[in-house]
């Protein structure tokens, strides 16, 4: 895991990525957390298009180019709030699986403890039919526990994706808001800018949440 | 963790288990105890998570997995039942006997094979085979929703907290000079029980039992006068201190 933090995929300051050295049942809340935050700032984001709307109508004729581009700070921030919920419900699925899969694997090493500790007993193989329901238990708990992460890195990728747009949508709103007027023109650069740094900061969250994931896979 | 035979007849054995050389340090010495019948097996208080194993491979030098029907937890302190996620993969088909009022609780330990069955307030019986055993109630000593567990046969009551010492792993099985083992006990009692009149009450009902082993979930066993000794100082010691007398 360190080589990959330190390696070049990996642009993040030293000290901010030693704290993803979590526990693996640990990481899954820790991507729910980090969605979480990602779809209040989309809340924000959709707040910013309605205020853009606003401006825009003000403005009138002169910013007729910018009021289709509001549509697409809101669709975009409607994605964003969808795929992040989306991510969250499985980070909460994946957390689930997570803990049953440590209390799998600590019931398998208390039984292989057994195993060895009452090896002389005549009745330790009337712990075999437990123990074999433990390992198929844990055997299932492995195979979702994967089937999990790869959804869950999809979906990361998916949201990532989709983010790369709000660069082209905020240069966009620059051009259409300095044809708007002197008036309306630091308003709707404004909204350039909170576009622009929503989709920065939920890219943060997605990012270091993609970072988390690489370490459970 | 070693294992003691206390009590058999034809009919049933009553085995402890504890003196755990390998338990860590950190955690306090514990008593188990199991009641096997003929064809089933009553494990009471089986411990916390960190003796699992260590309990496991001692019961199971005893008694087959399968003969272990019945678990019985006192209460809901986590050095009694916390092991219950474990022995819900060991013992899917058991059932775990404990007061009422923990049902949601222990559950949080882990429970999903097992079947809990509530005792109620007022205590009630359990026959294994042919074995008959009472839940006796010992509320407030300490948990508010507690009981011992007496055997009328084999004049046995395991008496869960009530009786318990701090003391090394190491030390006997039984007490042998009661004034040098109140020191022991004092503190314990003093501030894990809050009420003298559960206290009070408790000692009045189990006076009228007849008793020859008392058997504490940590330290040593009363047997014969020491039982006696134990009631009439249990009954004389101011529990429940508060403020400044908190011990």
């Amino acid at each position: 895991m360190s080589e990959y933090i330190s390696g070049e995929k990996n642009s993040q300051p030293q000290e901010y990525c030693q704290d993803i050295d979590y526990n693996y049942f640990v990481a899954a809340a820790v991507i729910a957390a980090k969605l979480d935050q990602a779809t209040t700032i989309a809340q924000q984001l959709s707040l910013t298009a309605s205020n853009a709307r606003a401006v825009a109508l003000r403005a009138g004729e002169r910013a007729a180019g910018f009021r289709p581009l509001t549509d697409f700070i809101d669709r975009l921030a409607e994605i964003t709030i969808t795929a992040s919920k989306k991510i969250n419900l499985l980070a909460a699925k994946l957390s689930k699986t997570s803990a049953a899969k440590v209390r799998a694997d600590n019931a398998i090493k208390h039984f292989n403890l057994v195993f060895t500790k009452a090896a002389d007993s005549p009745f330790i193989n009337s712990l075999d039919s437990a123990f074999e329901h433990c390992k198929i238990n844990q055997d299932r708990l492995t195979r979702a526990y994967q089937r999990q992460i790869g959804q869950l890195s999809e979906e990361l990728a998916m949201l990532s994706s989709e983010l790369r747009n709000a660069v082209i949508l905020a240069t966009l709103s620059r051009v259409e808001a300095s044809q708007a007027g002197a008036q309306y023109q630091d308003a709707l650069i404004n909204v350039a800018d909170n576009v622009e740094g929503a989709a920065g900061k939920i890219k943060e969250h997605i990012k270091y949440s993609q970072q988390v994931v690489s370490t459970l896979q | 963790m070693k294992t003691h035979k206390l009590f058999e007849n034809n009919s049933h054995t009553w085995l402890m288990f504890g003196r755990d050389d390998e338990k860590p340090n950190e955690i306090i010495d514990t008593n188990q105890y199991m009641v096997v019948s003929k064809s089933n097996a009553l494990l009471m208080d089986p411990g916390g998570i960190e003796l699992f194993s260590a309990m496991l491979a001692a019961v199971i030098k005893q008694v087959p997995a399968e003969k272990i029907t019945h678990l019985f937890a006192s209460h809901q302190d986590p050095d009694i039942i916390s092991s219950l996620g474990l022995w819900d993969q060991a013992l899917p088909s058991a059932t775990l006997h404990s007061p009422w009022i923990w049902e949601g609780f222990i559950r949080h330990f882990g429970m999903d094979n097992i079947t809990y069955a509530p005792i109620e307030d007022e205590g009630g019986e359990i026959k294994i085979d042919n074995v008959l055993l009472e839940y006796i109630p010992a509320h407030y000593l300490h948990s508010s929703g507690n009981f011992n567990v007496y055997d009328r046969e084999a004049k046995i009551l395991m008496s869960g907290d009530i009786g318990a010492a701090l003391e090394a792993p190491e030390a006997p099985l039984f007490v042998d000079d009661f004034e040098e083992h109140i020191p022991k006990m004092k503190m314990f009692h003093q501030r894990w029980m809050p009420s003298n009149e559960a206290k009070n009450d408790w000692v009045n009902r189990v006076r009228k039992l007849d008793i020859e082993m008392l058997c504490p979930q940590h330290g040593r066993i009363f047997k014969g006068d020491n039982i006696k000794h134990f009631l009439d100082w249990f009954e004389a010691l101011e529990v429940g201190l508060t403020g400044k007398n908190l011990p």
